[in-house]
């Protein structure tokens, strides 16, 4: 099981990435469970959601201490200590910034992976929000799923011209996203 | 929601990857309610926004009464109840609070009706948060409570909970709760049955006779004065027919299972109990995290298993009694408080069938309230500390799990008087 | 009962079509206002209504006791923190299921005004497809006399009694009906005993005008008990609380407001005051505050008092 734990602020779509991961999961016959932990919803209020994928049901209903990836949406956050906090040995961090300078590190941090999710969001479907971006860039990072399921799972959120630009965007992610194994 | 990956494993269902609260909407749903009256509240607001999307897109084809509050939302689908409708309502915690007088009133008349409760705290201090104290604080309404552990769960009470409600030899009122934050907005697959096996396993309520209906000059009445014996026929009426729901309850699980393919156990899921030592009692969605906890301490030769509470009202006693008797110690877990006790609510109520139990030794955890998160290295010192009790150590009768400071030597002494003072 | 006559309905007693469904000796005080209004609602809408009721002075003969009834119609006994909520949840269900219904939902001002105005006025801002009566006996007559939003200033209730350093109660009445009108429902009228084929139009016209949605009807119906009157008098209360304009008639359809009895001289408030004992004590000064709120309200009445003729139900959009 691999148990993800996902950084950003209200507005960017936390949320609806670590739901569209686990319907990913779900679409290639693993199981996925996604849960956001807030209090009031609001824009711009940091927001944590966290991920388990695995091949057998996920049972556990709490939040995650130890993650195995950490998926930073918001580059503010790109050196909280909040942000590593209990990463595993053999880690994986996805970072969401304009900044591709491996200028961040970690004890336990194995592989980090860069995309200037914003610009290609702000690019494909004119507005900077990074969610489906940031899906086929954990694909390609994680090395978990291929970019079909996740361009799947869209459908379940978006549909029409919409659905195609969060598609590219996915796509996108997947090609672009800049690896660094430590 | 469109169809999603067919599950081959399963026939009659789709996989679908949804919230708690979509899981909760979706059985509202395939139960095809005629009315449906609701008001938004967190975190339960997503089921009335899925159902108003459901009806604004003609799936759902029901009388939405969007109200200007839960009390309201209570006494219109009660009266709905009455007159003859298949109804549905959601709410949480002060949503919950503020309907209090007619969820008493739905049970007082024996109204069928099905909600689902989104468990969260209550007034007194303001949380928006998870923890059961909304269900403790309703639980004596007289209603049956049912309690889900995951999303599929969710859904799958809802069904069952109509089959419960309006079944002619029960005809009281069901709510299903689930944890706030924790299902609520837990995204996982469900399998979503298909619209006909919803119908087929409903439609065994469309062939029992017919329960009393208000309607249009039928000269009868509801909401009399019940004046000494007749008041004492109708609550002795009402008792009775909470104890005849333990055993349909078993039954509609099984009648579940031979449509949908999936079974819990009934009033309660018994989880490696058969040759458990020590046993953790628990209920919603704490009972995953304490499973995965439970196979880890198996591989490490503790003998313990779980108990889950799947119905909570009426209080499963006499199974309970049966699967615990001889064990040697019981732990029981409460996302609540019982004021004026000590312990949780369901241990002070297990403890009632202490003398049943042939000698099992009891303690009370406090866990998960206010969103607290009931961790696994929780439920590991949960499990622990059980084992001690089994052997015979000194342990507290109570334990505040994530508030150490309740375990202090001083933590019963008048606040004036510990360490710092208030 | 009559038979129905051809032509235009003229006498009161043409609109009683129904029988009355209530035991000949029932349990109200004598000279009851309630039970007056009670007995002629279902003879003029049809002893095929649901009525509901709550806790209130209607409670006994309403809502029966055990398995035994006062009266043959269907009702409901419900709370009074949720009255109109419950006749939505009859009506909608009924809508929902094609049973013809006319759901009249039977209240005291303790529930209409105070208690249970949050879900009435819930209830109208959906146009639930229903009749809400409210009977004004203006206080909480059936737990002994206290004061609700729509006594009126000075009286004397048993939490406004007199003292040393009280004179009744010293704030003035709510405006209910106006207050219901202004939801802009289909119809809303006022009403009182001493003109029943007055009554008895508004009854039908809601009627109507329920299948269109919210109907309101504020009813004047006072309490020689709680009032202290003579248990003849209540007619004679009704008449001078018209012909002061302390209780004027008037309907309003979608919100538009017009009299349906116009008085041409009114009488100072005292030749009505004088009859009740809850305001013996009022001298002149305190009898002009009550003059004062009742011409003020009167007086926005007729601002609002823009539509001319007989009123016409205007045809529902969804039509």
């Amino acid at each position: 099981m691999s148990e993800v734990r996902f950084h950003g602020r209200g507005g960017q779509g936390v949320v609806t990435t670590s739901k569209i991961l686990a319907n990913a999961f779900a679409r290639t016959g693993q199981f996925g469970a996604s849960f956001p932990m807030l209090g009031f919803e609001r824009r711009g209020a940091p927001v944590t959601a966290f991920g388990r994928f695995s091949d057998k049901p996920v049972r556990e209903k709490t939040q995650i201490y130890n993650p195995d990836i950490i998926v930073v949406l918001d580059p503010s956050q790109r050196s909280s200590d909040a942000v590593f906090q209990g990463l595993l040995p053999g880690g994986m961090m996805l970072l969401n910034d304009s900044d591709n300078t491996m200028n961040v590190s970690h004890e336990n941090l194995k592989r980090l992976g860069i995309i200037d999710a914003n610009k290609i969001a702000l690019e494909e479907i004119g507005l900077s929000i990074p969610n489906t971006v940031i899906v086929g860039a954990f694909a390609r990072m994680s090395g978990l799923l291929e970019i079909e399921p996740c361009c799947d799972a869209l459908q379940d959120y978006f549909s029409g011209k919409k659905l195609s630009a969060n598609i590219v965007c996915a796509k996108r992610g997947f090609e672009e996203v800049e690896l660094f194994d430590l | 929601m469109k169809p999603k990956t067919q599950d081959k494993t399963k026939p009659g269902s789709q996989i679908e990857v949804i919230t708690g609260n979509a899981a909760a909407a979706i059985g509202a749903k395939l139960a095809r309610p005629d009315v449906v009256a609701a008001y938004p509240i967190t975190p339960q607001t997503e089921i009335i926004e899925q159902i108003s999307k459901f009806h604004a897109d003609g799936e759902m084809d029901c009388e939405l009464i969007t109200v200007e509050g839960e009390n309201s939302a209570m006494n219109a689908v009660t009266a709905a109840c009455l007159a003859g409708g298949r109804v549905f309502t959601a709410s949480s915690s002060w949503g919950l609070v503020f309907m209090y007088d007619a969820i008493l009133a739905t049970a007082g008349a024996r109204a069928p009706v099905v909600m689902v409760n989104v468990n969260r705290e209550t007034p007194g201090i303001i949380a928006v948060s998870c923890g059961q104290q909304d269900m403790i604080s309703t639980r004596d309404a007289g209603w049956i409570f049912l309690i889900a552990e995951d999303c599929q769960e969710i859904l799958d009470l809802v069904l069952q909970a109509y089959r419960l409600a309006e079944d002619y030899d029960i005809q009281v009122p069901v709510m299903v709760h689930y944890d706030g934050f924790y299902l609520s907005y837990l995204s996982e697959g469900v399998n979503v049955p298909f619209q006909e096996d919803a119908d087929r396993f409903l439609s065994v309520l469309n062939d029992q006779p017919q329960r009393t209906k208000l309607v249009p000059g039928g000269k009868l009445g509801c909401g009399t004065h019940g004046i000494l014996g007749g008041y004492l026929e109708l609550r002795y009426k009402h008792v009775s027919a909470m104890e005849r729901s333990k055993a349909k309850f078993e039954e509609i699980d099984k009648e579940f299972q031979e449509i949908f393919g999936r079974s819990y156990g009934g009033q309660i899921e018994e989880y490696r109990m058969d040759d458990a030592d020590v046993v953790l009692v628990g209920s919603g969605s704490m009972c995953g995290t304490i499973k995965a906890v439970i196979d880890e301490k198996r591989d490490a030769g503790v003998k313990v298993g779980l108990l889950k509470i799947r119905m909570y009202r009426p209080f499963p006693g006499e199974v309970m009694v049966a699967a615990l008797k001889g064990k040697k110690a019981i732990g029981v877990v409460d996302r609540s408080l019982c004021f004026g006790f000590k312990g949780g609510p369901i241990y002070t109520e297990l403890k009632a069938f202490e003398t049943q139990l042939g000698g099992s030794k009891m303690m009370s955890f406090i866990d998960g309230i206010a969103n607290t998160d009931i961790t696994k290295a929780n439920v590991e010192q949960m499990i622990d500390l059980t084992c001690d009790l089994a052997e015979g150590k000194d342990v507290r009768e109570v334990t505040w799990v994530s508030y150490p400071e309740a375990q202090e030597p001083d933590s019963e002494k008048p606040d004036s008087e510990k360490r710092g003072g208030l | 009962m009559t038979e129905k006559k051809k032509g235009k309905l003229t006498k009161v007693l043409d609109y009683l079509k129904h029988e009355d469904p209530f035991s000949k000796g029932v349990a109200f005080c004598p000279g009851c206002g309630l039970e007056l209004l009670l007995r002629f609602i279902p003879q003029v809408l049809g002893n095929d209504i649901v009525i509901t009721g709550t806790p209130s002075c209607s409670a006994p003969v309403l809502l029966g006791q055990n398995n035994q009834s006062w009266h043959t119609l269907s009702y409901f006994g419900t709370l009074m923190t949720g009255a109109a909520a419950n006749a939505t949840g009859l009506a909608r269900y009924y809508r929902k299921a094609g049973i013809k219904n006319t759901v009249v939902c039977f209240n005291g001002d303790g529930t209409a005004a105070d208690i249970g105005f949050g879900n009435l006025s819930g209830a109208a801002e959906r146009n639930e497809p229903f009749i809400y009566i409210c009977y004004d006996n203006e206080g909480y007559m059936n737990t002994g006399i206290q004061k609700s939003g729509t006594t009126p200033y000075g009286a004397t209730t048993t939490t406004t009694p007199l003292g040393s350093a009280s004179k009744g109660k010293n704030l003035r009445r709510m405006n209910l009906g106006l207050k219901m009108a202004m939801h802009k429902i289909p119809y809303a009228a006022t009403a009182t005993l001493s003109d029943l084929e007055d009554l008895a139009k508004k009854l039908l016209k809601a009627k109507e005008a329920k299948e269109r949605g919210f109907a309101f009807l504020h009813i004047f119906a006072p309490c020689t008990t709680g009032w202290g009157y003579a248990p003849e008098n209540t007619i004679e209360v009704c008449r001078r609380a018209v012909k002061t304009n302390y209780f004027p008639l008037w309907e309003a359809v979608n919100g538009k407001i017009r009299m349906t009895k116009t008085v041409k001289k009114p009488q100072p408030v005292s030749t009505y005051t004088e009859l009740i004992k809850k305001f013996a004590h009022l001298n002149e000064a305190d009898l002009q505050i009550l003059q004062d709120d009742i011409d003020y309200e009167y007086c926005m009445l007729g601002g609002l008092s823009v539509l001319e003729g007989e009123c016409q139900l205007p045809v529902s959009s969804e039509d």
